[in-house]
């Protein structure tokens, strides 16, 4: 797609040339027609003076001398004569030894010929009868420097042209520049929105801009809008099922049971089984994914909060450390980020001895996380069962044996890769390799 | 131990106040959030189970009011929503730890335990350990030197209290507080006959008597 801008330079340098070549050739045709009928009437003067020259002498025609010009009698003064009759033809003595053609038709004939020297004449012929002669009388007159100075008129002009099509050129690039503003403003903003620093575009625009602009502030705010009722239907229908599930859990382990073991044990298998599908059904339902452009999550202003809170579930006990670059921006939304960040923090934390160690930090293409803790760790051999199985790595600490495998469904949904290893603290290290989100 | 339990669901408080009696629990239930700003600073209670999703007002907005009003008592929030990013909402303002829906009410006991220990500032051990003594507090019975002995309810509430706070004056009025609900007659002869109870079982200078002031535990170091 060409620029806009290149596009209007074009259309208007096309318009220019052609209106201005046009327009400065129908000038010039235009003055030198008028220029050549008041030449005409001087040579058609000419003629007539040479006309009333003509006197019956004693051979015949004769050309009285004193009434002719004293032009005609200079060698290439510039101004000649031709008259042609029955008995001959008489030629000024401004001619010297070139013929001067006799115009084809009367009238003017434009220049075409040349004279002595390389002048062009503009040439009139006029036919007579006197003295009962038919008497043709051609009368010319340099045309050159008319010629040379329509040239020079000619040069200027194109210069003069050039000049203005140069300024206009430049004129309109500035206006266009200036015009055109806001539409690179847009596109400054857009790219801020991707990058997540802001989640509206600016409402002030030009009028021409402004429905675009509206509708992505519109797609913005309807995108946030349903995500965040949908966040809220979920979470108001996990609330709904959850307390009525907490009060069954409360009863399978309640004394009414005690004469019935095998009941009890059924309940509250099933119950755990259905308490365990709600839980990691509702928090890969409630994963916002690529859904909103702005989001992004902040590690300086989120990672002391949620290490605190660790902290105080954990006990103070336990050595809670971060290894993240100051000002890190993640590009994914804030709550998955910490639903992340918490479940892998959270298992860790439940086998660690006294240490969990968090490192954040950019890699080709993307970014790498990693937990480590200084547990007991799991072998090589049973990691990639673990994985598979994708879930009760926490079994023996928790009810919740959920950890991992929400872990697992919000890197799937980011296109990352998970991987256990042997962490250099003596435990286990979770390592996850995040791809920069493609625009 | 006196607590103090919103929650709007009724099955749900039903089953957890019998659970938490049963664990020796002196438990008051409230339903709405705006009664639970006004009982919550009134009544001395030594832990508080708190519903975020409350008629009335909303479980954080209840803390936060609490807190600001310098009540120093351990929250537990018990919440559907548990997204770490409410988790830490709840924190930061002011709760002491997060239980979210379901649980298993053995979970929602030993955080309960926990977290009174970790208020009178005493490690997370399985017994409770005071000046010789180890009180089970799942199997509701003390040891010493190695050897059992049985409790009864009422006596093992009022050991546990002792145990948590020791070397420390309480007076009886102090212990019907913190050992009775709101909705139990609160006579101070049942409280001498339990001592004297204790007494018996383990020894005349477990508790020693403060005249006019309270009693003291002391513990079987002698």
């Amino acid at each position: 797609m060409k620029s806009i801008q290149a596009r209007l330079s074009l259309g208007l340098v096309a318009v220019l040339v052609v209106v201005g070549v046009v327009l400065a050739q129908l000038t010039l045709w235009l003055f030198e027609a008028g220029l050549q009928r008041y030449l005409e009437n001087g040579l058609r003067k000419e003629s007539e003076n040479l006309l009333v020259a003509l006197v019956r002498g004693p051979s015949g025609l004769q050309l009285d001398e004193r009434r002719i010009s004293a032009a005609y009698q200079r060698p290439f003064s510039g101004y000649y004569f031709r008259i042609d009759f029955d008995q001959g033809t008489w030629r000024s003595r401004s001619l010297w030894d070139l013929d001067m053609p006799k115009p084809a038709a009367p009238g003017l004939s434009d220049s075409h010929e040349l004279g002595p020297e390389g002048q062009q004449l503009l040439a009139l012929r006029a036919d007579y009868r006197r003295l009962g002669q038919d008497i043709s009388i051609s009368v010319a007159q340099d045309y050159s420097p008319v010629r040379e100075g329509f040239r020079r008129m000619q040069q200027i002009g194109l210069g003069m042209g050039l000049v203005a099509l140069i300024l206009v050129l430049v004129l309109q690039r500035v206006t266009v520049k200036r015009s055109l503003r806001p539409l690179e403003r847009a596109r400054q903003q857009i790219a801020q929105l991707q990058q997540g620093q802001r989640s509206q575009l600016d409402a002030e625009v030009p009028v021409e801009l402004a429905p675009l602009v509206g509708q992505i502030n519109h797609l913005l705010s309807h995108t946030e809008d349903s995500l965040r009722r949908s966040r809220n239907a979920l979470g108001n229908l996990g609330h709904a099922l959850k307390t009525p599930l907490a009060v069954l859990l409360s009863l399978a382990s309640s004394a009414r049971l005690e004469g019935l073991p095998d009941v009890r044990e059924q309940m509250r298998a099933q119950l755990e089984h259905i308490q365990q599908r709600l839980a990691r059904e509702l928090n890969r339902a409630r994963l916002a994914g690529d859904a909103l452009p702005g989001a992004q999550f902040d590690c300086d202003a989120e990672l002391p909060g949620l290490l605190s809170t660790l902290g105080m579930i954990h006990g103070e006990g336990l050595l809670l450390e971060r290894d993240v670059p100051p000002g890190l921006l993640l590009p994914w939304d804030r709550e998955d980020v910490l639903e992340l960040l918490g479940n892998l923090l959270d298992n860790a934390c439940k086998w660690a001895d006294c240490e969990v160690r968090l490192g954040i930090a950019p890699s080709d293409g993307g970014y790498r996380l990693w937990v480590d803790d200084d547990g007991p760790g799991i072998p090589e051999s049973q990691r990639l069962q673990v994985l598979e199985r994708g879930s009760r790595l926490d079994e023996q600490v928790d009810g919740h044996g959920l950890g991992l495998g929400i872990v697992r469904d919000i890197v799937e949904a980011w296109g990352g890769q998970l991987a256990l290893l042997q962490s250099p603290l003596g435990g286990l290290r979770v390592s996850i390799d995040l791809p920069r989100r493609v625009r | 131990m006196r607590l103090l339990l919103v929650e709007d669901n009724v099955p749900l408080a039903d089953e957890l106040i019998a659970g938490l009696q049963r664990q020796g629990y002196a438990v008051d239930w409230l339903a709405d959030g705006r009664d639970a700003v006004y009982q919550g600073q009134s009544e001395p209670y030594d832990l508080i189970i708190l519903d975020l999703g409350l008629p009335g007002l909303p479980g954080l907005d209840v803390l936060a009011q609490w807190r600001a009003a310098g009540l120093a008592t351990p929250v537990l929030v018990l919440t559907a929503r548990g997204s770490w990013a409410e988790r830490i909402e709840g924190l930061k303002a002011g709760a002491d730890d997060y239980l979210s829906k379901p649980f298993h009410p053995e979970e929602l006991q030993l955080r309960i335990q926990a977290l009174l220990r970790r208020a009178r500032g005493l490690a997370n051990q399985p017994t409770l350990e005071a000046a010789g003594l180890h009180l089970d507090e799942s199997r509701q019975c003390v040891s010493r030197d190695g050897v059992d002995i049985q409790l009864t309810a009422a006596e093992f509430r009022l050991l546990r209290y002792f145990m948590l706070h020791p070397q420390q004056i309480l007076s009886k009025s102090h212990l019907a507080e913190h050992l009775y609900d709101g909705e139990t007659e609160r006579d101070s002869n049942v409280l001498e006959v339990h001592v004297n109870h204790l007494r018996r079982k383990l020894g005349r200078s477990v508790i020693e008597t403060r005249r006019g002031q309270g009693y003291i535990y002391a513990g079987s170091v002698a």
